[in-house]
Protein backbone atom coordinates (compact mmCIF):
# COMPACT_ATOMS: atom_id res chain seq x y z
CA UNK A 1 0.00 0.00 0.00
CA UNK A 2 1.14 3.53 -0.69
CA UNK A 3 1.16 5.94 2.21
CA UNK A 4 0.84 8.92 -0.12
CA UNK A 5 -0.46 8.88 -3.65
CA UNK A 6 -0.77 12.19 -5.43
CA UNK A 7 -2.09 12.53 -8.95
CA UNK A 8 -2.10 15.64 -11.16
CA UNK A 9 -1.98 17.97 -8.16
CA UNK A 10 -2.31 21.65 -8.94
CA UNK A 11 -2.31 24.68 -6.69
CA UNK A 12 -2.79 28.25 -7.81
CA UNK A 13 -2.05 31.34 -5.77
CA UNK A 14 -3.90 33.98 -7.77
CA UNK A 15 -2.35 33.91 -11.24
CA UNK A 16 0.75 32.03 -10.04
CA UNK A 17 0.68 28.27 -10.47
CA UNK A 18 2.76 26.74 -7.67
CA UNK A 19 2.04 23.11 -8.59
CA UNK A 20 1.52 22.08 -12.19
CA UNK A 21 0.14 18.55 -12.14
CA UNK A 22 2.48 17.00 -9.60
CA UNK A 23 2.48 13.21 -9.25
CA UNK A 24 4.01 11.52 -6.25
CA UNK A 25 4.02 8.03 -4.79
CA UNK A 26 5.37 7.35 -1.34
CA UNK A 27 5.28 3.65 -0.42
CA UNK A 28 4.26 2.78 3.14
CA UNK A 29 7.32 2.41 5.33
CA UNK A 30 9.52 4.59 3.12
CA UNK A 31 11.68 7.44 4.29
CA UNK A 32 11.05 9.73 1.38
CA UNK A 33 13.50 12.55 0.77
CA UNK A 34 11.66 15.36 -0.94
CA UNK A 35 14.12 17.54 -2.79
CA UNK A 36 13.83 20.72 -4.81
CA UNK A 37 14.96 24.30 -5.12
CA UNK A 38 13.37 27.13 -3.15
CA UNK A 39 9.94 27.82 -4.64
CA UNK A 40 9.80 24.48 -6.44
CA UNK A 41 6.60 23.50 -4.61
CA UNK A 42 7.87 21.26 -1.79
CA UNK A 43 6.30 23.16 1.09
CA UNK A 44 3.09 23.74 -0.87
CA UNK A 45 2.81 20.00 -1.55
CA UNK A 46 3.39 19.24 2.14
CA UNK A 47 0.83 21.82 3.26
CA UNK A 48 -1.69 20.30 0.86
CA UNK A 49 -1.02 16.80 2.18
CA UNK A 50 -1.48 18.11 5.72
CA UNK A 51 -4.81 19.76 4.91
CA UNK A 52 -3.63 23.31 5.55
CA UNK A 53 -4.83 24.46 2.14
CA UNK A 54 -7.23 23.03 -0.41
CA UNK A 55 -5.80 21.96 -3.78
CA UNK A 56 -6.88 23.68 -6.99
CA UNK A 57 -7.02 20.32 -8.75
CA UNK A 58 -5.90 16.71 -8.59
CA UNK A 59 -6.18 14.08 -5.89
CA UNK A 60 -4.31 13.30 -2.68
CA UNK A 61 -4.78 9.88 -1.13
CA UNK A 62 -3.27 8.83 2.17
CA UNK A 63 -3.29 5.09 2.77
CA UNK A 64 -5.87 4.79 0.00
CA UNK A 65 -8.28 7.26 1.64
CA UNK A 66 -9.01 10.87 0.79
CA UNK A 67 -6.58 13.16 2.60
CA UNK A 68 -9.42 14.96 4.44
CA UNK A 69 -10.71 11.74 6.03
CA UNK A 70 -10.44 12.29 9.83
CA UNK A 71 -9.72 8.58 10.31
CA UNK A 72 -6.51 8.86 8.36
CA UNK A 73 -5.67 12.37 9.61
CA UNK A 74 -5.54 11.05 13.17
CA UNK A 75 -2.48 9.00 12.17
CA UNK A 76 -0.45 11.86 10.70
CA UNK A 77 2.24 13.81 12.50
CA UNK A 78 3.41 17.06 11.02
CA UNK A 79 6.17 19.61 11.38
CA UNK A 80 5.70 22.35 8.80
CA UNK A 81 8.26 25.18 9.01
CA UNK A 82 8.21 25.71 12.80
CA UNK A 83 6.07 24.08 15.50
CA UNK A 84 2.86 25.92 16.35
CA UNK A 85 3.37 26.60 20.03
CA UNK A 86 2.34 29.33 22.42
CA UNK A 87 5.55 31.21 23.21
CA UNK A 88 4.78 32.01 26.85
CA UNK A 89 3.72 28.47 27.67
CA UNK A 90 6.13 25.77 28.75
CA UNK A 91 7.27 23.03 26.38
CA UNK A 92 5.34 20.56 28.52
CA UNK A 93 2.19 22.71 28.44
CA UNK A 94 2.30 23.05 24.68
CA UNK A 95 2.80 19.31 24.29
CA UNK A 96 -0.11 18.58 26.62
CA UNK A 97 -2.39 20.86 24.59
CA UNK A 98 -1.57 18.96 21.42
CA UNK A 99 -2.08 15.66 23.26
CA UNK A 100 -5.51 16.90 24.38
CA UNK A 101 -6.42 17.86 20.81
CA UNK A 102 -5.45 14.37 19.70
CA UNK A 103 -7.50 12.83 22.51
CA UNK A 104 -4.52 10.87 23.84
CA UNK A 105 -5.10 8.85 26.99
CA UNK A 106 -2.20 8.87 29.48
CA UNK A 107 -1.10 12.15 27.90
CA UNK A 108 1.58 12.83 30.52
CA UNK A 109 3.24 9.49 29.92
CA UNK A 110 3.08 9.88 26.14
CA UNK A 111 4.45 13.43 26.23
CA UNK A 112 7.32 12.29 28.47
CA UNK A 113 8.10 9.47 26.05
CA UNK A 114 8.24 11.63 22.91
CA UNK A 115 10.26 14.34 24.68
CA UNK A 116 12.76 11.65 25.62
CA UNK A 117 12.88 10.46 22.01
CA UNK A 118 13.91 13.94 20.86
CA UNK A 119 16.33 14.44 23.79
CA UNK A 120 14.22 17.20 25.29
CA UNK A 121 13.13 15.63 28.57
CA UNK A 122 15.36 18.02 30.53
CA UNK A 123 13.81 21.12 28.96
CA UNK A 124 10.13 20.32 29.50
CA UNK A 125 9.63 23.15 31.96
CA UNK A 126 11.32 25.77 29.75
CA UNK A 127 9.13 28.38 28.16
CA UNK A 128 8.87 27.71 24.43
CA UNK A 129 10.07 31.22 23.59
CA UNK A 130 13.33 30.59 25.48
CA UNK A 131 14.23 27.50 23.44
CA UNK A 132 16.90 27.61 20.73
CA UNK A 133 16.04 26.92 17.09
CA UNK A 134 17.34 23.38 17.33
CA UNK A 135 15.28 22.74 20.47
CA UNK A 136 12.17 24.19 18.82
CA UNK A 137 12.61 21.91 15.83
CA UNK A 138 12.94 18.91 18.12
CA UNK A 139 9.83 20.01 20.03
CA UNK A 140 8.07 20.16 16.67
CA UNK A 141 9.14 16.59 15.94
CA UNK A 142 8.01 15.52 19.42
CA UNK A 143 4.60 17.07 18.71
CA UNK A 144 4.45 15.28 15.39
CA UNK A 145 5.22 12.00 17.15
CA UNK A 146 2.32 12.34 19.58
CA UNK A 147 -0.38 9.76 18.94
CA UNK A 148 2.04 7.29 17.35
CA UNK A 149 1.53 8.50 13.75
CA UNK A 150 1.85 6.18 10.78
CA UNK A 151 2.94 9.06 8.55
CA UNK A 152 5.30 11.85 9.51
CA UNK A 153 5.60 14.94 7.33
CA UNK A 154 8.68 16.98 8.20
CA UNK A 155 9.35 20.19 6.33
CA UNK A 156 13.04 21.08 6.44
CA UNK A 157 13.65 20.04 10.05
CA UNK A 158 17.43 20.31 9.70
CA UNK A 159 17.74 23.71 8.05
CA UNK A 160 19.17 26.53 10.10
CA UNK A 161 20.70 24.26 12.73
CA UNK A 162 24.30 24.49 13.86
CA UNK A 163 26.63 21.49 13.65
CA UNK A 164 25.68 20.20 17.10
CA UNK A 165 21.98 20.75 16.50
CA UNK A 166 22.28 18.91 13.21
CA UNK A 167 24.04 15.99 14.87
CA UNK A 168 21.33 15.66 17.53
CA UNK A 169 18.62 16.01 14.90
CA UNK A 170 20.24 13.30 12.77
CA UNK A 171 20.23 10.96 15.79
CA UNK A 172 16.60 11.80 16.44
CA UNK A 173 15.64 11.18 12.82
CA UNK A 174 17.46 7.85 12.83
CA UNK A 175 15.59 6.87 16.00
CA UNK A 176 12.14 7.81 14.74
CA UNK A 177 12.66 6.08 11.42
CA UNK A 178 13.54 2.78 13.14
CA UNK A 179 9.88 1.90 13.10
CA UNK A 180 9.75 0.05 9.80
CA UNK A 181 6.08 0.64 9.17
CA UNK A 182 6.24 4.37 9.78
CA UNK A 183 6.41 6.44 6.64
CA UNK A 184 8.40 9.67 6.76
CA UNK A 185 8.19 12.40 4.16
CA UNK A 186 11.08 14.75 4.78
CA UNK A 187 12.16 17.75 2.76
CA UNK A 188 15.54 19.35 3.13
CA UNK A 189 18.14 21.36 1.28
CA UNK A 190 20.88 19.55 3.18
CA UNK A 191 21.14 16.59 0.86
CA UNK A 192 24.17 15.07 2.56
CA UNK A 193 22.11 14.58 5.72
CA UNK A 194 19.11 13.31 3.79
CA UNK A 195 21.24 10.75 1.99
CA UNK A 196 22.06 9.11 5.31
CA UNK A 197 18.46 8.20 6.11
CA UNK A 198 16.28 8.26 2.97
CA UNK A 199 15.11 5.08 1.26
CA UNK A 200 13.28 6.88 -1.52
CA UNK A 201 13.68 10.24 -3.24
CA UNK A 202 11.45 12.61 -5.12
CA UNK A 203 12.91 15.56 -6.97
CA UNK A 204 10.55 18.39 -7.73
CA UNK A 205 11.14 21.33 -10.00
CA UNK A 206 8.87 24.23 -10.92
CA UNK A 207 5.81 22.48 -9.51
CA UNK A 208 6.39 19.14 -11.22
CA UNK A 209 7.94 15.89 -10.06
CA UNK A 210 10.90 15.33 -12.34
CA UNK A 211 12.25 12.14 -10.80
CA UNK A 212 11.26 9.56 -8.22
CA UNK A 213 13.66 6.79 -7.31
CA UNK A 214 14.72 4.46 -4.55
CA UNK A 215 18.04 4.74 -2.72
CA UNK A 216 19.19 1.65 -4.65
CA UNK A 217 18.33 3.28 -7.96
CA UNK A 218 20.24 6.37 -6.90
CA UNK A 219 23.19 4.22 -5.92
CA UNK A 220 23.13 2.44 -9.28
CA UNK A 221 22.65 5.66 -11.18
CA UNK A 222 25.48 7.51 -9.47
CA UNK A 223 28.67 7.44 -11.48
CA UNK A 224 31.93 6.13 -10.09
CA UNK A 225 35.00 8.29 -10.55
CA UNK A 226 38.67 8.28 -9.67
CA UNK A 227 39.91 11.25 -7.62
CA UNK A 228 43.61 12.00 -7.49
CA UNK A 229 46.21 14.53 -6.51
CA UNK A 230 49.54 14.74 -8.28
CA UNK A 231 52.74 16.79 -8.16
CA UNK A 232 51.91 18.82 -11.27
CA UNK A 233 48.15 19.18 -11.22
CA UNK A 234 47.74 21.29 -14.38
CA UNK A 235 49.92 19.02 -16.52
CA UNK A 236 48.32 15.91 -15.04
CA UNK A 237 44.88 17.29 -15.87
CA UNK A 238 45.96 18.15 -19.42
CA UNK A 239 47.42 14.69 -19.93
CA UNK A 240 44.38 12.92 -18.58
CA UNK A 241 42.09 15.12 -20.70
CA UNK A 242 43.85 13.81 -23.80
CA UNK A 243 43.23 10.21 -22.74
CA UNK A 244 39.78 10.45 -21.08
CA UNK A 245 36.43 11.88 -22.17
CA UNK A 246 35.56 13.64 -18.87
CA UNK A 247 38.12 15.08 -16.49
CA UNK A 248 37.28 17.80 -13.95
CA UNK A 249 38.89 19.47 -10.98
CA UNK A 250 36.62 19.56 -7.92
CA UNK A 251 36.33 22.18 -5.17
CA UNK A 252 38.80 20.29 -2.94
CA UNK A 253 41.53 20.46 -5.57
CA UNK A 254 41.24 16.82 -6.71
CA UNK A 255 41.25 15.81 -10.35
CA UNK A 256 38.25 13.62 -11.10
CA UNK A 257 38.32 11.10 -13.91
CA UNK A 258 34.85 9.82 -14.76
CA UNK A 259 35.94 7.30 -17.41
CA UNK A 260 35.94 3.63 -16.33
CA UNK A 261 39.67 3.39 -15.74
CA UNK A 262 41.43 1.48 -12.96
CA UNK A 263 43.40 3.74 -10.54
CA UNK A 264 46.57 1.74 -11.20
CA UNK A 265 46.25 2.41 -14.95
CA UNK A 266 45.99 6.13 -14.28
CA UNK A 267 48.98 6.05 -11.92
CA UNK A 268 51.03 4.15 -14.53
CA UNK A 269 49.99 6.48 -17.34
CA UNK A 270 50.96 9.60 -15.39
CA UNK A 271 54.18 8.00 -14.13
CA UNK A 272 55.18 7.20 -17.71
CA UNK A 273 54.68 10.91 -18.46
CA UNK A 274 56.86 11.98 -15.54
CA UNK A 275 54.15 12.82 -13.01
CA UNK A 276 53.98 11.26 -9.57
CA UNK A 277 50.54 10.67 -8.05
CA UNK A 278 50.49 11.55 -4.35
CA UNK A 279 46.93 10.35 -3.58
CA UNK A 280 44.33 8.36 -5.51
CA UNK A 281 40.96 6.81 -4.63
CA UNK A 282 37.71 5.70 -6.26
CA UNK A 283 34.46 7.33 -5.19
CA UNK A 284 30.85 7.81 -6.23
CA UNK A 285 29.01 11.06 -6.73
CA UNK A 286 26.56 11.70 -3.91
CA UNK A 287 22.94 12.79 -3.89
CA UNK A 288 23.92 16.45 -3.97
CA UNK A 289 25.95 16.10 -7.14
CA UNK A 290 23.37 13.81 -8.68
CA UNK A 291 20.77 16.46 -7.96
CA UNK A 292 22.91 19.27 -9.37
CA UNK A 293 23.64 17.23 -12.50
CA UNK A 294 19.94 16.46 -12.92
CA UNK A 295 19.02 20.10 -12.48
CA UNK A 296 21.67 21.14 -15.00
CA UNK A 297 20.40 18.55 -17.49
CA UNK A 298 16.81 19.72 -17.06
CA UNK A 299 17.88 23.35 -17.15
CA UNK A 300 19.73 22.76 -20.39
CA UNK B 1 16.46 -3.07 16.98
CA UNK B 2 13.54 -2.07 14.83
CA UNK B 3 10.00 -1.80 16.09
CA UNK B 4 6.87 -2.90 14.33
CA UNK B 5 3.97 -0.57 13.92
CA UNK B 6 0.46 -1.85 13.53
CA UNK B 7 -1.58 0.50 11.42
CA UNK B 8 -5.09 1.12 12.77
CA UNK B 9 -7.36 3.87 11.58
CA UNK B 10 -9.78 4.82 14.32
CA UNK B 11 -12.65 7.14 13.73
CA UNK B 12 -12.51 9.88 16.38
CA UNK B 13 -16.06 10.67 17.46
CA UNK B 14 -17.43 14.22 17.52
CA UNK B 15 -17.60 14.03 21.32
CA UNK B 16 -13.93 13.04 21.55
CA UNK B 17 -12.83 15.77 19.14
CA UNK B 18 -14.83 18.56 20.74
CA UNK B 19 -13.90 17.47 24.26
CA UNK B 20 -10.20 17.72 23.44
CA UNK B 21 -10.58 21.05 21.68
CA UNK B 22 -12.75 22.60 24.40
CA UNK B 23 -10.31 21.35 27.02
CA UNK B 24 -7.49 23.15 25.26
CA UNK B 25 -9.46 26.36 24.72
CA UNK B 26 -10.69 26.55 28.31
CA UNK B 27 -7.22 25.77 29.63
CA UNK B 28 -5.84 28.57 27.52
CA UNK B 29 -8.62 30.95 28.56
CA UNK B 30 -7.99 30.37 32.27
CA UNK B 31 -4.24 30.76 31.75
CA UNK B 32 -4.55 34.00 29.78
CA UNK B 33 -3.98 37.09 31.97
CA UNK B 34 -5.92 39.16 29.45
CA UNK B 35 -9.09 37.22 30.33
CA UNK B 36 -8.88 38.38 33.96
CA UNK B 37 -8.06 41.92 32.86
CA UNK B 38 -11.23 41.98 30.77
CA UNK B 39 -13.24 40.57 33.69
CA UNK B 40 -11.90 43.40 35.85
CA UNK B 41 -12.67 45.98 33.16
CA UNK B 42 -16.22 44.62 32.93
CA UNK B 43 -16.60 45.13 36.70
CA UNK B 44 -15.01 48.58 36.79
CA UNK B 45 -16.96 50.15 33.92
CA UNK B 46 -20.45 50.07 35.56
CA UNK B 47 -18.93 51.11 38.87
CA UNK B 48 -17.36 54.13 37.19
CA UNK B 49 -20.57 55.06 35.37
CA UNK B 50 -22.68 54.88 38.50
CA UNK B 51 -20.28 56.41 40.99
CA UNK B 52 -18.61 59.07 38.92
CA UNK B 53 -21.49 60.61 36.96
CA UNK B 54 -23.06 61.97 40.17
CA UNK B 55 -19.84 63.22 41.73
CA UNK B 56 -19.18 66.92 42.43
CA UNK B 57 -16.95 68.64 39.89
CA UNK B 58 -13.89 70.83 40.66
CA UNK B 59 -16.14 73.89 40.95
CA UNK B 60 -18.34 72.15 43.53
CA UNK B 61 -21.35 71.66 41.25
CA UNK B 62 -22.83 68.20 41.31
CA UNK B 63 -23.64 66.79 37.87
CA UNK B 64 -26.88 64.98 37.24
CA UNK B 65 -26.20 61.22 37.68
CA UNK B 66 -26.55 59.24 34.45
CA UNK B 67 -28.84 56.73 36.11
CA UNK B 68 -31.10 57.13 39.11
CA UNK B 69 -31.83 53.40 39.11
CA UNK B 70 -28.96 50.95 39.52
CA UNK B 71 -30.57 48.39 37.19
CA UNK B 72 -30.37 50.76 34.24
CA UNK B 73 -26.72 49.79 34.23
CA UNK B 74 -27.97 46.37 33.08
CA UNK B 75 -30.57 47.47 30.55
CA UNK B 76 -32.81 50.35 29.54
CA UNK B 77 -36.39 50.49 30.82
CA UNK B 78 -37.76 49.85 27.33
CA UNK B 79 -36.11 48.57 24.12
CA UNK B 80 -34.19 51.59 22.84
CA UNK B 81 -32.77 50.80 19.44
CA UNK B 82 -32.25 54.48 18.69
CA UNK B 83 -29.65 56.08 20.90
CA UNK B 84 -30.61 59.63 21.83
CA UNK B 85 -27.46 60.29 23.80
CA UNK B 86 -24.34 58.28 24.42
CA UNK B 87 -25.29 57.73 28.07
CA UNK B 88 -28.19 55.52 27.02
CA UNK B 89 -25.66 53.22 25.52
CA UNK B 90 -24.02 52.49 28.85
CA UNK B 91 -25.50 49.15 29.84
CA UNK B 92 -24.62 45.46 29.80
CA UNK B 93 -24.51 45.45 25.98
CA UNK B 94 -21.09 47.08 26.34
CA UNK B 95 -19.80 43.71 27.56
CA UNK B 96 -20.29 42.40 24.02
CA UNK B 97 -17.86 45.05 22.75
CA UNK B 98 -15.13 44.11 25.26
CA UNK B 99 -15.93 40.47 24.60
CA UNK B 100 -15.39 41.01 20.88
CA UNK B 101 -11.95 42.45 21.46
CA UNK B 102 -11.10 39.60 23.81
CA UNK B 103 -12.25 36.95 21.36
CA UNK B 104 -10.22 38.67 18.61
CA UNK B 105 -7.07 38.61 20.72
CA UNK B 106 -7.72 35.02 21.79
CA UNK B 107 -8.19 33.76 18.23
CA UNK B 108 -5.41 36.04 16.98
CA UNK B 109 -3.01 34.11 19.24
CA UNK B 110 -4.08 30.88 17.52
CA UNK B 111 -2.84 32.20 14.20
CA UNK B 112 0.12 34.19 15.49
CA UNK B 113 1.57 31.20 17.34
CA UNK B 114 0.86 28.71 14.56
CA UNK B 115 -1.45 26.71 16.85
CA UNK B 116 -4.10 26.44 14.11
CA UNK B 117 -1.50 24.96 11.79
CA UNK B 118 -0.75 22.33 14.41
CA UNK B 119 -4.45 21.76 15.04
CA UNK B 120 -5.71 21.43 11.47
CA UNK B 121 -3.08 18.88 10.54
CA UNK B 122 -4.75 16.49 13.00
CA UNK B 123 -8.25 14.99 12.79
CA UNK B 124 -9.73 18.32 13.93
CA UNK B 125 -12.58 19.52 11.76
CA UNK B 126 -13.13 23.13 10.86
CA UNK B 127 -16.65 23.09 12.30
CA UNK B 128 -15.27 21.75 15.60
CA UNK B 129 -12.88 24.70 15.71
CA UNK B 130 -15.70 27.20 15.09
CA UNK B 131 -17.89 25.59 17.74
CA UNK B 132 -15.12 25.38 20.31
CA UNK B 133 -14.13 29.03 19.85
CA UNK B 134 -17.77 30.16 19.93
CA UNK B 135 -18.46 28.27 23.16
CA UNK B 136 -15.26 29.48 24.82
CA UNK B 137 -15.95 33.06 23.71
CA UNK B 138 -19.56 32.80 24.92
CA UNK B 139 -18.39 31.51 28.29
CA UNK B 140 -15.89 34.35 28.67
CA UNK B 141 -18.53 36.94 27.77
CA UNK B 142 -21.04 35.35 30.17
CA UNK B 143 -18.43 35.66 32.92
CA UNK B 144 -17.88 39.28 31.95
CA UNK B 145 -21.65 39.85 32.23
CA UNK B 146 -21.50 38.46 35.78
CA UNK B 147 -18.56 40.65 36.84
CA UNK B 148 -20.28 43.63 35.15
CA UNK B 149 -23.35 42.90 37.27
CA UNK B 150 -21.31 42.58 40.47
CA UNK B 151 -19.47 45.84 39.72
CA UNK B 152 -22.77 47.62 39.00
CA UNK B 153 -24.51 46.37 42.15
CA UNK B 154 -21.52 47.25 44.33
CA UNK B 155 -21.34 50.75 42.86
CA UNK B 156 -25.11 51.17 43.22
CA UNK B 157 -24.87 50.26 46.88
CA UNK B 158 -21.96 52.60 47.50
CA UNK B 159 -23.55 55.52 45.65
CA UNK B 160 -26.96 54.86 47.18
CA UNK B 161 -28.72 54.65 43.81
CA UNK B 162 -32.20 53.13 43.78
CA UNK B 163 -32.61 49.37 43.30
CA UNK B 164 -36.32 49.50 42.57
CA UNK B 165 -37.24 47.05 39.82
CA UNK B 166 -39.59 44.32 38.66
CA UNK B 167 -37.39 41.42 39.72
CA UNK B 168 -38.86 39.00 37.18
CA UNK B 169 -38.17 41.32 34.24
CA UNK B 170 -34.69 42.03 35.58
CA UNK B 171 -33.83 38.33 35.83
CA UNK B 172 -35.17 37.69 32.32
CA UNK B 173 -33.12 40.61 30.98
CA UNK B 174 -29.93 39.40 32.66
CA UNK B 175 -30.36 35.78 31.57
CA UNK B 176 -31.34 36.85 28.05
CA UNK B 177 -28.25 39.02 27.70
CA UNK B 178 -26.05 36.19 28.94
CA UNK B 179 -27.67 33.87 26.39
CA UNK B 180 -26.91 36.43 23.66
CA UNK B 181 -23.21 35.84 24.39
CA UNK B 182 -23.32 32.72 22.23
CA UNK B 183 -24.50 34.59 19.13
CA UNK B 184 -22.02 37.41 19.68
CA UNK B 185 -19.12 35.04 20.27
CA UNK B 186 -19.99 33.19 17.05
CA UNK B 187 -20.04 36.48 15.13
CA UNK B 188 -16.62 37.44 16.49
CA UNK B 189 -15.21 33.99 15.76
CA UNK B 190 -16.47 34.26 12.19
CA UNK B 191 -14.98 37.76 11.78
CA UNK B 192 -11.65 36.52 13.08
CA UNK B 193 -11.68 33.59 10.68
CA UNK B 194 -12.40 35.96 7.78
CA UNK B 195 -9.65 38.39 8.78
CA UNK B 196 -7.32 35.73 10.21
CA UNK B 197 -4.26 37.22 8.53
CA UNK B 198 -5.08 40.79 9.58
CA UNK B 199 -5.21 40.99 13.35
CA UNK B 200 -5.86 44.75 13.43
CA UNK B 201 -8.78 44.50 11.04
CA UNK B 202 -10.33 41.63 12.98
CA UNK B 203 -10.18 43.62 16.22
CA UNK B 204 -11.56 46.74 14.52
CA UNK B 205 -14.38 44.82 12.80
CA UNK B 206 -15.30 43.10 16.06
CA UNK B 207 -15.41 46.46 17.81
CA UNK B 208 -17.44 48.05 15.01
CA UNK B 209 -20.09 45.32 14.88
CA UNK B 210 -20.07 44.94 18.67
CA UNK B 211 -21.15 48.55 19.08
CA UNK B 212 -24.29 47.74 17.08
CA UNK B 213 -23.75 50.79 14.87
CA UNK B 214 -25.31 49.11 11.78
CA UNK B 215 -28.48 48.33 13.77
CA UNK B 216 -28.54 51.77 15.38
CA UNK B 217 -28.26 53.14 11.83
CA UNK B 218 -31.09 50.90 10.66
CA UNK B 219 -33.19 51.99 13.65
CA UNK B 220 -32.72 55.60 12.63
CA UNK B 221 -34.61 54.71 9.44
CA UNK B 222 -37.03 52.07 10.68
CA UNK B 223 -37.65 53.53 14.15
CA UNK B 224 -38.02 51.33 17.23
CA UNK B 225 -39.23 48.43 15.12
CA UNK B 226 -39.42 44.95 16.60
CA UNK B 227 -38.10 43.56 13.30
CA UNK B 228 -34.67 44.63 14.53
CA UNK B 229 -34.90 41.86 17.13
CA UNK B 230 -33.83 39.36 14.50
CA UNK B 231 -30.32 40.80 14.77
CA UNK B 232 -27.92 40.22 17.64
CA UNK B 233 -27.82 43.84 18.73
CA UNK B 234 -31.60 44.16 18.38
CA UNK B 235 -32.26 41.20 20.64
CA UNK B 236 -29.64 42.40 23.11
CA UNK B 237 -31.53 45.70 23.36
CA UNK B 238 -34.87 43.87 23.50
CA UNK B 239 -33.73 42.26 26.77
CA UNK B 240 -34.66 45.28 28.90
CA UNK B 241 -36.18 46.04 32.31
CA UNK B 242 -39.70 45.64 30.88
CA UNK B 243 -38.90 42.15 29.54
CA UNK B 244 -41.63 39.58 29.65
CA UNK B 245 -41.64 35.79 29.39
CA UNK B 246 -41.44 36.06 25.57
CA UNK B 247 -38.10 37.86 25.74
CA UNK B 248 -36.15 34.80 26.83
CA UNK B 249 -37.16 32.46 23.95
CA UNK B 250 -36.75 35.30 21.42
CA UNK B 251 -33.21 36.02 22.62
CA UNK B 252 -32.36 32.30 22.81
CA UNK B 253 -33.70 31.66 19.30
CA UNK B 254 -31.88 34.65 17.80
CA UNK B 255 -28.65 33.82 19.58
CA UNK B 256 -28.71 30.14 18.57
CA UNK B 257 -29.81 30.91 14.99
CA UNK B 258 -26.94 33.37 14.43
CA UNK B 259 -24.51 31.03 16.16
CA UNK B 260 -25.48 28.27 13.70
CA UNK B 261 -25.26 30.64 10.71
CA UNK B 262 -21.86 32.05 11.68
CA UNK B 263 -20.51 28.62 12.57
CA UNK B 264 -21.57 27.21 9.19
CA UNK B 265 -20.17 30.21 7.31
CA UNK B 266 -16.91 30.08 9.25
CA UNK B 267 -16.54 26.34 8.61
CA UNK B 268 -17.17 26.94 4.92
CA UNK B 269 -14.55 29.69 4.75
CA UNK B 270 -11.97 27.58 6.57
CA UNK B 271 -12.55 24.55 4.35
CA UNK B 272 -12.41 26.55 1.12
CA UNK B 273 -9.46 28.80 1.93
CA UNK B 274 -5.87 28.34 3.01
CA UNK B 275 -5.94 27.85 6.75
CA UNK B 276 -2.45 29.14 7.36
Amino acid sequence: MNAIEIRELTKNFGSKQALKGLNMTVPAGAIYGFIGENGSGKSTTEKLICGLMPPSGGTIKLYGKDYTDPNVRSKIGVLIEAPGCFPNMSVWGNMMLQAANLGIKNAGEEVGKVLKTVRMEGAASNKFKNCSLGMKQRIGIAMALLGDPALLVLDEPINGLDADGMRIMREVLVDITKDQNRTVLISSHILGELEKIATHYGIVRQGRMIKEMTAEELEAGCRTYVALQAAEMNRAKALLSCKCSRVEEDESGYIRVYDPLAPEDIVTYLYENGILVSEIRTDKIGLEEFYIDLMNERGA
Amino acid sequence: MTQTHELKFESPSFAKRIKGMLGVDFYRLFHTPMYYIFLAIAAIIPAMILSMTGMPGPDGTVTQPLYTNTWNIVAANTPLYIIGEIGEYANMNMVFIFGGIMVSIFIGHDYHSGYVKQLFTTHAKKRDYMLSKSLTGAFSMACMCVTYLIGGVAAGMISGTSFEVNIGSLLIAIVSKIIMSLGWASLYTFLNVIFRRYFGISVASSFFLGTGIPIIGAAAILGNSSILNIFLYGSSVYACLSSNILTLPVCAAVSVAWAVIYNLLGSLVLSRCDVY
